[in-house]
């Protein structure tokens, strides 16, 4: 009850920063609070990915340029026009398209730990731009695909309750800076208090 | 408790029903399998199967509603104990065929926001007891809100008030309105089966052709109509909307009678859409949205099915107190966009139709397809005028579509994430769209709630303002829940002085 009162923390608190309870709302701009230091270390400027996951993306476009070829390779060795060399040239155009979208994505990627909210920008051909407050975070998670962990990589996962909320997904970050941003994330979420999340 | 014994004959009745249709399907399939008496003796030897797993399994079901959770101790072969917070409970809803109705028996559904399904199910027990326990969770629900379980006279539960009554000709309207297009589609699917028999009678084809084509079409429409009409009556009969304490109650159905409750604590968007019929009659329908419903669930999310809109404008501003709806309108060079759009497949259409008079034997007057551009110009202003959005203090207004027209009306405290979006054909005209994601399963038509083709500087402005007013929302909330925490413990506490004070100084001690 005294931890969540709106009216205490705004008033001087006559006790040292040890007894002052770890957990404090996040500032609404209108006072004095949106300067808790323990919020201001947590956010930070635009971020963009790691150089790396670039790789990442030219593989995973390769494969899925491999399967394309494959798939047109078999087709057109039953057609009677065109024979098996199609697969090849469906593969290098798919693969190079890949290659391209794969660095203009690594261009466009950025995200930024705002103070009440995570904003996201990525995009190619539709360029999104996301603000996923904190008080609607539900958990976060850190994952690590095969290719990603080739390449010393991991995702950061954050969910909403909302029907689009799996869409929160930062990619391209070294185990150690998603950690550190699940863990930000994490006391972000809990300072800004969601309540009940729907 | 136990469920209700009848629930025993019932359920075994209902498995057997269904291998009677397996059966069904393996006699139409081979039809050398067994005789009427193999059948016959399968039916009643999975009767007795089915009755013995019956018993077993209503001696294994206890629920018991205590204090602050619903108790369900559950399974034969796994047996399964669960509890449900009460105040984690979204929807309340009973449901009732004509069998089970017969019988006096209803199936119980609880909704909580979590999973995509329902959480639990009683089935079956006495229509008497699933009305208890109905309104037994408000009850104890509204004791949880109002922080304080041991003051009961605050939660009592308030005399019901009756929103809404379906009128016999709203419920006409309904069937001619809700003509469903994805019904015309499975009777296209019938059709060919019925066509060929009528297409003989005649002996040129193409004739044949172009007297069954109409026909045909007119058919669809009258049989798509009569489908829907009778799907509104059945699914709409009865329908009724009431207000108790900060729950709305619904029932409806002929056949299956349905009722259940929706909480407007969890309310998370409001939508009235009117189709093209409905609004040259001035009717509308509002849908309210909860958490709680698995997607595509949309039978139990729609609050009016059809009435004056007016009526409807007045119900929904009476759940969310919105203003009036002013709206700013997008650019016009969105419209341009549309115009392009539409344009483009007519031209298709276009060029399909000369190809096929150049290059086939079938000769006819392509050029008549000419008159689907000035249609598609028609079309994209349509769209454009039906686009609009209105930022209002409380909440966000979004309006969209031409065909059924959508007025999606969301609180900012229930935003879950905004966005903008921007696609390549956007962006060259410096269009973006405005995405407002709530937890709502936004159920048949999953549509999110957009603003679509605003100016892309507007989109940006927008998407923070609606961001810094979800969190003002929190903030407002926040303070409004301390203070009648305060009140409710100076309400309990009348020797203590002013319980901040109070608590001021026990800190200091």
């Amino acid at each position: 009850m005294d931890d969540t009162d709106g009216e205490r923390t705004t008033a001087a608190s006559p006790f040292g920063e040890e007894t002052t309870p770890a957990i404090r709302r996040v500032g609404d701009g209108s006072d004095a609070e949106s300067t808790v230091p323990d919020v201001e270390a947590l956010t930070g400027e635009p971020q963009t990915l790691e150089p790396a996951i670039r790789g990442v993306w030219v593989i995973q476009s390769a494969i899925s340029a491999a399967v394309l070829g494959v798939v047109a390779a078999v087709a057109f060795s039953v057609v009677s026009p065109g024979g098996a060399w199609i697969g090849g040239v469906v593969f290098g155009l798919v693969f190079v398209i890949g290659v391209v979208f794969s660095l203009l994505r690594y261009r466009i990627w950025m995200y930024q730990v705002r103070e009440d909210s995570l904003y996201l920008r990525r995009g190619v051909l539709t360029r999104v731009n996301t603000v996923a407050p904190y008080v609607r975070i539900q958990h976060v998670d850190t994952r690590r695909g095969p290719v990603e962990r080739v390449f010393g990589l991991a995702t950061t996962v954050v969910y909403t309750a909302g029907s689009r909320g799996a869409d929160v997904s930062i990619p391209g970050l070294t185990p150690e800076r998603a950690d550190d941003l699940q863990a930000r994330l994490k006391h972000l979420a809990i300072a800004a208090e969601g309540e009940d999340a729907v | 408790m136990k469920l209700d014994p009848l629930s025993i004959p019932f359920r075994a009745g209902e498995s057997v029903v269904r291998l009677a249709w397996l059966l069904v399907f393996a006699l139409v399939g081979s039809p050398a399998i067994g005789g009427a008496s193999g059948i016959g003796l399968a039916v009643v030897g999975w009767f007795v199967v089915a009755l013995a797993y019956q018993l077993v399994y209503y001696q294994r079901f206890e629920y018991e509603l205590s204090g602050d959770t619903l108790d369900i101790a559950s399974g034969v072969v796994s047996r399964r104990n669960r509890e449900i917070p009460v105040g984690r409970v979204q929807n309340v809803d009973i449901s009732r065929n004509v069998v089970q109705r017969a019988l006096g028996i209803a199936q119980i559904n609880l909704e909580t926001a979590g999973g995509s399904s329902t959480e639990a199910s009683l089935r079956y027990v006495s229509f008497e007891e699933a009305k208890r326990l109905q309104s037994e969770i408000g009850r104890l629900k509204r004791g949880r809100q109002s922080g304080n379980s041991t003051r009961s006279g605050s939660v009592d539960a308030d005399p019901e008030r009756e929103l809404f009554a379906v009128t016999r000709k709203e419920l006409v309207l309904l069937g001619i309105v809700g003509i469903d297009l994805r019904l015309l589609s499975i009777v296209t699917v019938v059709l060919p089966v019925v066509a060929p028999s009528l297409r003989e009678r005649f002996a040129d084809p193409l004739v044949g052709l172009a007297v069954t084509a109409p026909l045909a079409a007119v058919a669809v429409v009258a049989v798509a109509a009569l489908i829907s009409g009778a799907l509104a009556l059945t699914s709409y009969y009865g329908f009724r909307l009431a207000r108790q304490n900060d729950e709305l109650l619904y029932e409806r159905g002929l056949l299956q009678r349905f009722s259940g409750t929706i909480p407007l604590e969890k309310v998370q968007t409001l939508t009235i859409s009117e189709n093209v019929i409905a609004r040259r009659l001035g009717y509308a329908s509002l849908a309210v949205e909860t958490a709680g419903y698995a997607p595509n669930d949309a039978g139990s999310q729609s609050a009016v099915p059809l009435a004056d809109k007016h009526r409807v404008v007045d119900l929904a501003r009476s759940i969310e107190g919105f203003d009036d709806i002013d709206f700013d309108r997008p650019p016009r060079r969105a419209r341009e966009r549309y115009v392009v759009r539409y344009s483009i497949v007519a031209a298709v259409a276009i060029a399909a139709a000369f190809a096929a008079d150049r290059y086939s034997g079938l000769t006819f007057a392509w050029y008549v397809t000419l008159v689907l551009l000035p249609v598609a110009a028609v079309g994209a202003h349509l769209k454009w005028l039906n686009l609009g959005y209105d930022v209002q203090s409380e909440y966000v207004v979004l309006r969209q579509g031409f065909w059924t027209r959508t007025t999606t009306v969301i609180p900012y405290y229930r935003v879950q994430t905004v966005m903008d979006v921007q696609t390549v054909f956007q962006r060259r005209r410096r269009l973006a769209s405005l995405i407002v994601d709530t937890a709502g399963s936004s159920g048949l038509t999953s549509r999110q709630p957009r603003a679509l083709d605003v100016d892309e500087a507007r989109a940006a402005e927008l998407r923070e303002t609606v961001a810094d007013r979800l969190q003002q929302a929190v903030q407002r909330r926040r303070t409004k829940r301390h203070r009648e925490r305060l009140r409710s413990i100076e309400a309990d506490l009348p020797d203590l002085p002013d319980p901040a004070t109070d608590r001021r100084d026990r800190r200091g001690a």
